[in-house]
């Protein structure tokens, strides 16, 4: 009450109020209306505007009226620098704002100075609040969430036609700001953002106070308060959506690349950079999505995948703009969803996959397939090769398919079980099809029947790193030719065989090398630990999941659960300061006793070779606690490119400490006489003691026999 | 214009109105307390999912009285309330001993607010019926009143919202001392 007497005195008074104001807000305000100022000043305005956002309840409104009298008042100046600071305050302080700017008492007082009849010539300060009007029944009345809110505003445009006013024309570009931004939301922004809405709307409800206003009031309440959950909005389904258009974005202007000619232009302001610019604002959002989302798996992995896309998509787009159409055509092609996208690849192209596979991913498939006709075509090159030509290209062959087909299965309805993942790489579900892709020319290579390879091609996002660093893709090229010799020389060609595994330190070393150039790196965690790489001990469960490099593991920190039997780890590391060489030996077979966890459960492994390709590893589980332990369950995963064959656990249940309560026969399949130091398996054990659930996991390098 | 006669006369003969805003923790006797004033009649309540306000006269002050659910998924959704609120009165179930901790956490993040800063306090110790209830001095002990509400005009008035004792009274108080806006 004692704000519109106050107002009804300052009003009609022609000079400026000199009365110090009640708050700081309408300090600010009286500031920046003052006649002294030649011009708004745009600084303090805006310091207004973060005012009222910061403050919320009641400010948005004190601010609305402290403004709307200035706007009437006598002097045009100041009229016009409340006019403009009115303008910042609805283009910044969002639905608060807009909801008092929309009320019946601010419009009715914004238009009390307007005759009943337009006069012949309106004033400047009339045509702005015109203006203003017009804007805003073009903008947010049109296009806000809650434009329902904001009825009084189109009410009062139309009394003003009807009374005869004419209002000016205005750019619906320059009043495009107020209309919601179509910048990528994550779930928990959008949240707040429809919190801050209701909260503004009850505050005014509550402030109106009639009947009506009140019980829409109640109403507002149970659903803030999530007890009228019938409204209720999934804001994950609608990120889910937003991230979807995001993608389609990315589609789009990834096929307008891939349309691209050499001579085209990239104008400015173009459809290009539009969409260039929306994917690289939206870029550091899904990463923060991948955070939010860190608990849902599945999620993540979709997003990184996203991720991966548009940031190719992007840096292609960079280099297409550059003019070096030669470094955009050499990112991998092709992004989500895009069929056919693929390019045909060159030979150069497939070394380097080959590369790449063998620097950093012993367990990516896609190596292994380019390995496999590699072996096949120096195997046959050898004449002294026994079984001819023909065969081991067919066994080679087989074996790949085969390995697909588990593959296949492992890959099956889970994201993240490519082996791609060691290095952060989008190697999902999804993903896998770009590459697809981009294995092509080589699938038909190798296996016959292309469908099944499918699943098996990872896809790498620092192919293009991997081509930066020439020297050690052809250190690790040469490395590998002995293999194929050694396993020429051995009587049993198999594609497993001539699957290049580097060394530890190999790996260790690619993997420090991308660490810092690759941002998803640590974003891959979740989906490292996700549970569907590993193996249950159900019997003739194929597929040998991907195992990570132990440089990776340490990234991730999830081999500190417990500690990985390091020491032929190490010996590669000395072996692998010498790339030209592998160093191999031939001893006679002994049993190894190693011990993998040693903590509330003890798990011995007693490791011996069985046959020529096969390991046979006895688990014994002992309890070092004096409580029973219940419901174990200890699982293995293996490198892609041997196979797991595990017994069923003989119980799950230890009575208290009890020495090799459960006993396990893992045999370990496709491991050749002399690789089994350079096998790498990964562990998880889970069961629960006094009451509670204990998770364990970790990693083995190196089996300790040969 | 018509407002501001019967404001004059308002003044004159001594009538003013006042907004009072009524919170506490779930299951105090907040809404019990609001029906008591307003029908005197004992009724049975359901916990407030959203909020009450009725119009009380008494002794020549008409209250208005905002009962808002003391649920805590609603009290974030208190401050929507605040402005404009002359007093707040502060329900407290006095035998539930376990809580007045939290109660007087909810209480001193209310009178923090800035829009609270002039309001009034009165503390119902409320269910004074029951054997074994705090008494008001205990009550404004656990609750700290001196330390919290030091910068507030605050009184513990024991209440028992069935038989409607005290509730009067603590009215009375809030009548007598609520500074009139400077005219």
């Amino acid at each position: 009450m004692e704000a519109t007497s106050a107002r009804y005195a300052a009003r009609d008074r022609f000079a400026y109020p000199t009365a110090p104001a009640a708050t700081p807000l309408q300090r600010y305000i009286q500031n920046a209306c003052s006649p002294e100022n030649y011009e708004p000043n745009l600084a303090l305005c805006l310091e207004i505007a973060d005012l009222i956002n910061a403050k919320k309840g009641g400010a948005p409104r004190e601010a609305a009226i402290a403004v709307v009298g200035y706007v009437n008042h006598r002097n045009p100046n100041v009229s016009m620098l409340a006019l403009s600071l009115l303008d910042i305050c609805v283009k910044n302080c969002g639905y608060p704002f807009h909801l008092q700017i929309s009320t019946k008492d601010f419009l009715n007082e914004l238009v009390r100075r307007f005759p009943e009849r337009p006069p012949i010539r309106t004033t400047r300060v009339q045509n702005r609040i015109l203006e203003l009007i017009e804007e805003w029944r073009r903008t947010i009345c049109e296009t806000s969430k809650y434009k329902e809110d904001l009825g009084f505003v189109r009410d009062m445009h139309r009394l003003l036609s009807y009374k005869g006013y004419v209002f000016p024309e205005i750019r619906r570009e320059d009043a495009a700001v107020l209309n919601p931004s179509d910048n990528l939301k994550s779930a928990d922004e959008m949240e707040a953002e429809e919190r801050a809405a209701q909260s503004a709307k009850l505050q005014e409800l509550v402030r109106r106070g009639t009947p009506k206003d009140l019980q829409e009031a109640n109403k507002l309440m149970k659903i803030m308060a999530g007890y009228d959950t019938r409204h209720k909005t999934d804001y994950r389904a609608k990120a889910a959506g937003e991230v979807s258009g995001v993608q389609q974005k990315a589609r789009l202007l990834e096929e307008m690349l891939q349309g691209y000619q050499q001579g085209d232009e990239i104008k400015e302001g173009d459809v290009f950079e539009e969409l260039a610019n929306a994917l690289a604002s939206a870029h550091p959002k899904i990463q923060r999505m991948c955070e939010e989302e860190s608990d849902d798996h599945e999620a993540v992995a979709k997003l990184l995948e996203i991720n991966d896309s548009i940031h190719r998509t992007i840096e292609r787009y960079k280099l297409v703009k550059k003019g070096d159409l030669e470094g955009a055509s050499a990112i991998p092609k092709g992004t989500l969803g895009v069929s056919g996208a693929g390019v045909k690849k060159g030979p150069d192209n497939e070394l380097s996959l080959i590369d790449f596979g063998d620097a950093g991913e012993p367990e990516a498939e896609s190596s292994q397939q380019p390995a496999a006709t590699a072996s096949a075509d120096l195997m046959g090159g050898q004449a002294e090769q026994p079984a001819g030509q023909a065969a081991p290209v067919r066994k080679a062959e087989v074996s790949a398919i085969e390995d697909d087909l588990l593959g296949l299965n492992m890959g099956d309805g889970n994201f993240g079980s490519g082996g791609g993942i060691s290095l952060g790489g989008p190697a999902n579900g999804t993903s896998v099809d770009i590459m697809a892709q981009f294995n092509q020319p080589q699938q038909q290579q190798t296996a016959t029947d292309s469908i099944f390879s499918t699943p098996s091609s990872l896809p790498h996002p620092q192919q293009q790193q991997q081509r930066q660093q020439p020297a050690q893709p052809s250190a690790q090229k040469a490395a590998y030719d002995p293999f194929g010799s050694l396993s020429a020389s051995g009587s049993r060609p198999t594609s497993t065989s001539a699957t290049p595994i580097p060394s530890a330190a190999q790996q260790q070393q690619a993997a420090a090398a991308k660490r810092p150039a690759d941002p998803f790196a640590s974003l891959s965690t979740p989906r490292s630990g996700s549970p569907f790489q590993f193996q249950q001990s159900a019997p003739k469960s194929p597929a040998p999941p991907p195992v990570q490099p132990s440089g990776n593991m340490d990234l991730l920190g999830m081999g500190s659960a417990a500690p990985a039997p390091a020491p032929p780890q190490q010996q590669q590391a000395a072996a692998g300061g010498d790339d030209e060489w592998t160093f191999s030996s031939a001893l006679p077979d002994q049993p190894h006793e190693l011990t993998v966890t040693n903590s509330s459960i003890r798990t011995l492994f007693s490791i011996s070779r069985d046959n020529d390709t096969e390991i046979l590893l006895n688990s014994k589980i002992s309890n070092n606690t004096p409580n029973p332990i219940s419901d174990l369950t200890f699982q293995l995963a293996v490198t892609k490119g041997y196979t797991l064959q595990l017994q069923p656990q003989s119980s799950r249940q230890l009575a208290p400490n009890q020495q090799n309560g459960i006993t396990q026969t893992v045999r370990l399949q496709g491991c050749e006489r002399g690789k089994g130091t350079q096998v790498k398996m990964r562990w998880r054990a889970s069961y629960t003691t006094a009451g509670q659930q204990q998770n364990e996991q970790g990693e083995i390098a190196g089996l300790g026999v040969s | 214009m018509g407002g501001s006669i019967s404001k004059m006369m308002g003044k004159i003969f001594g009538s003013k109105e006042m907004r009072l805003l009524m919170l506490g923790l779930d299951a105090a006797g907040k809404t019990t307390i609001l029906y008591k004033l307003k029908l005197d009649t004992d009724v049975t309540t359901i916990p407030t999912v959203g909020f009450n306000v009725e119009t009380v006269t008494y002794k020549n002050t008409k209250f208005n009285v905002w009962d808002v659910g003391g649920q805590d998924k609603i009290r974030p959704l208190w401050r929507h309330y605040f402005s404009g609120t002359q007093g707040l009165i502060f329900v407290i179930d006095s035998n539930d001993r376990d809580r007045m901790d939290e109660a007087k956490n909810e209480l001193q993040r209310i009178i923090q607010d800035r829009e609270m800063k002039d309001a009034l306090l009165l503390v119902f110790a409320n269910k004074q019926d029951i054997r074994g209830a705090l008494s008001p001095r205990d009550v404004s002990d656990a609750m700290e009143l001196d330390r919290i509400a030091k910068n507030h005009v605050w009184k513990v008035e024991p209440s028992c919202a069935t038989t409607g004792e005290g509730i009067f009274e603590g009215l009375a108080w809030l009548s007598n001392n609520v500074k009139l806006p400077a005219k």
